[in-house]
């Protein structure tokens, strides 16, 4: 063994540069890029989403409530080892000498904030080296109440019955939208301050917060202190909130995935051809071993040590690519990814590593056993060739040791049962029509010997060979259509969600006196008739179910905005239960799915609401989907006019305006009262995540691409050799080249044609599972798609089979007769 | 006394004979006994050879002749340990080969074996140099560039060490073979059909190679063939005709 192993540790390089090892090398180094490169990426997006999380949080774990919260969490966090900071937020007047502004005032303790970073400028724009507090008696404020109020550094503001100088303008800080006040301006004051604004009394709405940073293990200990929270206290932590980030990036890592685990597959497929051409050339070479005094040990060990030298380079090789690639993701992804990330771990590279041996295990295992029980008699009979039917059983262990593998690398056991069962499926029907086809071709009689039909007579005498080719040729192709359909709908899906007319402003605080002449005025101005829908504030007071105890009281007591109307929104979908069954006579309310979910919600329950100084009981009669990248104005609640209709609200409205900024100034100069929130800056973020996640999958389908290239090369080549004997053969008694090519050519083109029908049709198949169940799409046949990747696969058989038979017309055939 | 002669004269006698017994063991290189082949074909049971002795004594070069199909090229493979027979032993260079397993027999050929084929078998992918190192490769002998040199040298083509098989003439490549075949400087040479491939000149500069180089070497050649010319410069000629000895 160990003479084997420094055998092949010598014939390394001359044996991989010698062509049998190089489709296996490349197929190696495809699977290991591909994987790599979507795992680091995986890595490092699952880094930088915790600590976005994070830094939208302000920390890694938060205790929220509007009451004070009990300062025995206090106690408990310290006992934890963890950070501490805490923010109290709520509405209050900023008041200037000549004019004041609602504000979101939040008093901060110094250590603010745990996580991101606090941005506070001077008048110079230069940073302020401040902690995360302003010293007592200071205030800092963001920009649009400096411009509203006309304030400069050093002037003095007041709120309620404190006077704070402003000492800075606020650029960014974390936990921006961590409470109900987020349209409204900032200002950040000190929390010692608060007490003396005498702003907060009984009934005022507050949210406080206690913040908490620390090591994963002392985050776990003071969570698992905190079992039982009071019902008015909710916990939210960095993990939950990045469960709800980029939704962009979470659908193009499914399809990363799946485009990583179809490069894998077709890697294999690849580089089970180029092996089985490795063995049928390299069984001479072990037989004369073999004969001249190797053992069954020695032929094992140079066997493996060349195998392992290709797991390791092709590793290595793939590593560094995959890496690169990677990096060219990122910085495809960076409109998404704001954060510098962190630098990834190794988890990857053990991965690629992992996934090399598994791939030339699975492809190589049975014929290692199959050369090192060579028998040296071979030689003398000049039989090389390799019987793979007493092998079966290593094939099917190989086959399912490799999916089992792909299982608990990919963790989808589901996705995993699917494709085996699609392989099985395929490889089965390609079976099939393959004898169909040499059986019908066997039944006709070719008497006038063209090419064409000597190409006919080929795929009949070739037999077994004929049939693995269409079946290669055919899988390799249903894995690359399935990926091509998925990625033009995943896209297109993306595409469709910010159509043109995409509203890029919120009007609310719209009274119902203003209404016509806010219309009026939009539709002279800028010709646009906007729909008005009432915002009613209220707040979920409790639930119940009929007939039953079930307990909702956790879950209650929130803030709500409110709605009523006829008709079921545009951008909102029915799930579950009916619209109303009499809108003007029964108190209806209509519910988020999502938000239904988390509270335990049935159709039918009982939901009591306060809302204007009254409450009322309304019945849940159905779920809806909201979509909310319509950015029109949706809503939790939506009541039915006869709960709704008599409360007293104000209106919301969302429009799309052209030249928005000149448009808008006059119309708040015109309307001081009405808040306008400006959407564009959400919308071109959106917009540039959407063309980031494309241009990130053309990239990874790209690698399938070359894989599916290789792959069928592989398959073209894996009897090159007999086909350049024959050739050379025929060449000799007198085929002109013209017929050795057509002959090629027809062979190729009824192999890549049966190969490509079944391909498609079965990607259609395929695909729809996919679609319907990993990336909750609705699947219908891109019929443009699927007809360029048929014309596509029989062009490229076609012409990479002409191509591979074009060395051997014309070289003479003696001398290729005698090399052979 | 005469009892004493006579006991004398037949201890003599004896010892001679057991002496004269091992100096013909001590000569025997191959002894094959009772050796037959059969195999299964479409036909049924097919007997390739048929109860064969045979005996080769070192450095007496020995032919097999015959007709095609005749068991030739089976015996040989027999006797060189590449395949084992139905019935009877093989005895090489002192080793009942018959009861050992392939690792075993292998081993043997590696050190003591060597071979030339009619269809040359050269690794494309390897030098001439390369080829003919293989076997010392094999063994691990540190000096394997050293001696596959020399071989090359013997044979006459030291000036095609960097060439590939493709590269060589149908004579070369089968002096690279004989090269690689002596590299081990074995005891036995086995040739199977060694000009068989090959025009009339460079048949007769072959096996007058082989011829010389089993001299030099000291090395006895079992030779296949049909060609009669040569077998004739064999010390014992045997003729095959359907599976059994003349």
């Amino acid at each position: 063994m160990r003479r084997g192993l420094i055998y092949g540790l010598k014939k390394f390089w001359s044996e991989v540069f010698s062509g049998d090892l190089l489709i296996l090398f490349f197929s190696i180094v495809l699977a290991v890029t591909s994987i790599s490169s979507v795992g680091f990426l995986g890595d490092r997006l699952q880094s930088s989403m915790q600590m976005q999380a994070s830094t939208m949080l302000g920390a890694d774990l938060v205790l929220r409530s509007t009451s004070q919260i009990d300062p025995e969490f206090l106690a408990k966090a310290k006992a934890s080892n963890l950070n501490y900071a805490e923010t109290t937020t709520f509405l209050s007047m900023v008041i200037t000498e000549d004019d004041n502004l609602l504000t979101s005032i939040k008093a901060v303790t110094e250590s603010y904030p745990l996580r991101g970073k606090l941005k506070v400028v001077n008048a110079n724009g230069i940073q302020i080296q401040h902690s995360g507090a302003p010293p007592s008696g200071k205030i800092w404020i963001e920009k649009k109440i400096s411009e509203s109020l006309g304030l400069n550094q050093l002037d003095t503001l007041s709120i309620g019955n404190k006077n704070l100088i402003v000492e800075g303008i606020i650029e960014d800080y974390p936990d921006r939208n961590s409470s109900f006040v987020g349209f409204y301006p900032t200002a950040i004051a000190n929390i010692a301050d608060v007490e003396e604004m005498g702003v907060i009394q009984t009934g005022s709405r507050v949210v406080y917060r206690k913040l908490f940073s620390g090591t994963k293990n002392n985050l776990n200990s003071f969570e698992d202190s905190l079992k039982e929270l009071p019902s008015d206290i909710r916990l939210q932590k960095a993990i939950d909130v990045s469960s709800d980030l980029g939704e962009d990036i979470a659908n193009s890592t499914i399809f990363f995935n799946l485009a990583s685990l179809f490069t894998i597959i077709i890697s294999v497929i690849a580089a089970m051809m180029a092996v089985r051409r490795y063995a049928n050339r390299n069984l001479l070479h072990t037989s004369l071993m073999k004969v001249f005094g190797a053992s069954k040990p020695f032929i094992f060990g140079h066997q493996i040590m060349q195998l392992t030298l290709i797991v390791i380079s092709a590793s290595i090789f793939g590593l560094i690519l995959g890496y690169s690639l990677q990096h060219l993701l990122l910085s495809t992804l960076q409109g998404i990814i704001i954060i510098d990330l962190p630098s990834p771990s190794l988890r990857p590279v053990i991965i690629g590593f992992t996934t090399a041996a598994f791939v030339v295990f699975a492809t190589t295992a049975p014929y290692i056993k199959i050369l090192s029980e060579t028998e040296p008699i071979r030689i003398l009979r000049n039989d090389f060739a390799i019987r793979l039917s007493s092998n079966f059983i290593i094939y099917l262990v190989a086959f399912f040791t490799m999916f089992g593998f792909l299982g608990v690398l990919f963790q989808d056991i589901k996705l995993i049962f699917y494709i085996v069962m699609a392989l099985i499926l395929v490889t089965f029907t390609l079976y099939l029509i393959g004898k169909l086809l040499i059986y019908v071709l066997s039944l006709i009689k070719f008497s006038n010997g063209t090419g064409w039909n000597l190409g006919l007579k080929n795929i009949v005498q070739r037999g077994n060979d004929s049939i693995l080719q269409i079946i290669i040729f055919g899988l390799s192709l249903l894995f690359l259509v399935v990926l091509a359909e998925t990625r033009t709908d995943l896209v297109d899906s993306w595409g469709e969600t910010l159509e043109e007319d995409t509203p890029n402003y919120f009007l609310f605080n719209i009274q119902e006196y203003n209404l016509n002449t806010i219309s009026d005025y939009l539709e002279d101005e800028a010709g646009i008739i906007p729909d008005f829908t009432p915002l009613i504030r209220g707040r979920l007071l409790s639930a119940s179910r009929p007939e039953s105890d079930v307990n909702f009281d956790n879950l209650m007591d929130r803030e709500a905005n409110l709605t009523w109307r006829y008709d079921i929104p545009q951008s909102n979908t029915l799930v579950d239960g009916t619209w109303w069954t009499n809108p003007d006579k029964v108190a209806e309310v209509s519910v988020d799915q999502e938000i239904a979910a988390s509270m335990n919600l049935e159709v039918g329950d009982e939901l009591n609401f306060s809302a204007g100084g009254k409450t009322f009981s309304v019945t849940v009669s159905s779920f809806r989907e909201i979509e909310w990248q319509s950015f029109s104005p949706n809503f939790f609640f939506i009541l039915s006019p006869a709960a709704g209709r008599e409360l007293p609200n104000s209106y919301i409205t969302s429009i799309k305006i052209e030249d928005s900024e000149k448009l808008m100034n006059k119309f708040i100069t015109r309307f001081p009262t009405i808040s306008a929130v400006n959407l564009e800056a959400i919308i071109d973020q959106a917009k540039k995540s959407i063309s980031s996640a494309s241009l990130a999958v053309q990239y990874i389908f790209l690698l399938t691409l070359i894989a599916g290239i290789l792959a069928l090369i592989a398959s073209i080549y894996s009897n090159r050799d007999q086909r350049t004997k024959e050739t050379a053969i025929i060449h000799a008694i007198g085929a002109s080249r013209a017929m050795i090519f057509k002959s090629a050519a027809s062979e190729f083109f009824i192999l890549g044609m049966l190969s490509a029908i079944t391909a498609i049709i079965f990607s259609t198949l395929l695909s729809s599972i996919i679609f319907y169940q990993f990336l909750d799409l609705i699947y219908s046949p891109n019929l443009i798609i699927l007809g360029l990747s048929f014309l596509l696969a029989i062009g490229f058989i076609f012409f990479a089979g002409v191509i591979s038979v074009r060395k051997s017309v014309y070289a003479s055939p003696m001398i290729t007769l005698r090399d052979s | 006394m005469d009892c004493f002669d006579e006991f004398t004269d037949k201890e003599s006698v004896s010892r001679i004979l057991k002496n004269k017994a091992k100096e013909i063991l001590k000569n025997l290189i191959l002894e094959l006994k009772n050796i037959t082949k059969e195999v299964n074909s479409p036909e049924g049971l097919l007997t390739i050879v048929k109860d064969i002795n045979l005996t080769v004594e070192q450095g007496k070069p020995i032919s097999l002749v015959g007709p095609s199909g005749s068991g030739k090229t089976t015996l040989l493979a027999i006797m060189a340990g590449l395949d084992l027979p139905t019935l009877g032993t093989v005895n090489l260079l002192g080793s009942e080969i018959t009861t050992l397993d392939e690792d075993k027999r292998a081993q043997i050929r590696g050190q003591d074996v060597g071979f030339v084929f009619q269809s040359f078998h050269l690794m494309p992918r390897l030098t001439a140099l390369d080829n003919v190192m293989l076997p010392l490769e094999i063994l691990g002998d540190p000096h394997s560039m050293d001696k596959a040199q020399e071989a090359l040298e013997q044979v006459g083509l030291s000036n095609r060490e960097k060439h590939f098989a493709a590269q060589l003439s149908g004579g070369e490549k089968q002096r690279v073979a004989i090269a690689r075949s002596i590299v081990n400087k074995p005891k036995i040479l086995f040739a199977d059909e060694p000009t068989g491939n090959l025009d009339k000149k460079s048949s007769d500069s072959i096996s007058d190679l082989l011829f010389s180089l089993n001299e030099i070497i000291q090395t006895t050649l079992v030779l296949v063939t049909h060609d009669l010319f040569l077998a004739g410069k064999c010390k014992e000629v045997y003729e095959l005709s359907e599976g059994q000895i003349l």
